[in-house]
């Protein structure tokens, strides 16, 4: 009798408790991240727009009909870094340099961050590519992350990763005489 | 009469040293191209220098690009491809790159004068035992106007055009 009311308590208590448990997006594909493909992707042309999702372990890059997937295995090396360009860019951007009373050189000033990911990949003859991208700061690190998770290579330690060893150098220094 | 000769005199000098410029034009072209109708692009090497991943991935991408539009070879194969194991008269492009200056976009619209990004390498291109066929020191820069990785389209640019001058499918031409 005791323990017929104790599973109806833990059933009530699951139920109660239900609404609190946070919904798992592990199996949900990412939202696609903008990015400038600035080269190097195989069939794209340089400096083409467009978006990047990974799915099923390969990066695809979207720029309207067109799809581009790289698998993560094919990947040698992820890198990222940081850039950054004038708030007015491209052909505008260089038509401002000729304003009157230097206002050119004072647009000049304003600038947005960037990141870049740069990926080093062999196709399916084996031939070495070299391909970068620019997105909006703070998505290429999770990118990165995702892209490792999925079997591609970096010569360049994930953040979390260079914490982790930074945090046991010390003991390891301890330990020398 | 003499004034006749004078302007003779004056015609036939100057005659030849129209004759003498030419041929000393004519000796500045190199004689002969290297016999090669395909060429092998190593990934750009920076061993000693630290340079960024992005400016390693577009020195050899648009290495590949120009040598691709400009470079007058048959094929231009990529490192580690495959195909590249069957080519005839294989030329292969080592890169390394000796100095590196990294500017600022935005310091260079503000003063035109500096900001300048400058990106020296060493280009050797061998055969497929090693053996050194042409060696030159080629510097990328961007000075005024455009990014920073306008350097090394602007190095590239001059890669293929050493690998054009001295390079031909046909020996000779």
């Amino acid at each position: 009798m005791a323990l017929g009311m104790k599973r109806v308590l833990f059933a009530v208590l699951l139920l109660v408790l239900s609404p609190f448990i946070l919904p798992s997006n592990a199996q949900q594909p990412a939202a696609p991240i903008k990015v400038n493909q600035i080269t190097g992707l195989a069939g794209v042309k340089n400096k083409t727009k467009g978006s990047i999702t990974i799915e099923n372990g390969n990066l695809r890059f979207a720029q309207g009909k067109t799809n581009v997937d790289l698998a993560a295995t094919s990947m040698q090396d992820v890198v990222t870094g940081n850039d950054s360009q004038r708030l007015v860019h491209g052909t505008l951007g260089t038509l401002t340099m000729v304003a009157p009373y230097g206002s050119g050189r004072f647009m000049s000033l304003f600038r947005t961050k960037l990141e870049t990911l740069t990926i080093q990949y062999r196709d399916a003859d084996g031939s070495l590519h070299g391909a970068i991208f620019t997105m909006p700061v703070g998505k290429a690190e999770a990118l990165k992350k995702e892209l490792v998770a999925h079997g591609a290579r970096t010569s360049v330690p994930i953040k979390e990763d260079a914490d982790k060893t930074s945090a046991k150098a010390p003991d390891a220094k301890e330990q020398k005489p | 009469m003499t004034r006749i000769l004078q302007l003779g005199v004056v015609f036939f000098l100057l005659s030849i040293t129209l004759f003498a410029g030419r041929g000393l034009r004519a000796q500045d072209k190199p004689l002969a191209k290297i016999k090669a109708s395909s060429i092998s692009v190593a990934m750009i090497q920076s061993d000693e220098i630290k340079l960024p991943a992005e400016f390693q991935v577009a020195l050899y991408e648009d290495l590949v690009q120009q040598l691709q539009k400009k470079g007058g070879f048959q094929h231009v194969y990529r490192e580690g491809d495959r195909n590249a194991a069957n080519a005839a008269d294989l030329v292969i492009l080592h890169s390394t790159v000796r100095g590196f200056k990294q500017g600022s976009e935005q310091v260079r619209q503000l003063t035109t004068v500096a900001g300048a990004t400058s990106i020296d390498v060493h280009c050797q291109f061998t055969d497929k035992d090693g053996k050194s066929l042409l060696e030159r020191d080629i510097k990328g820069k961007v000075m005024f106007f455009g990014a920073n990785l306008r350097a090394t389209y602007n190095f590239a640019k001059q890669a293929a055009q050493v690998a054009h001058d001295n390079f031909s499918p046909s020996p000779g031409t």
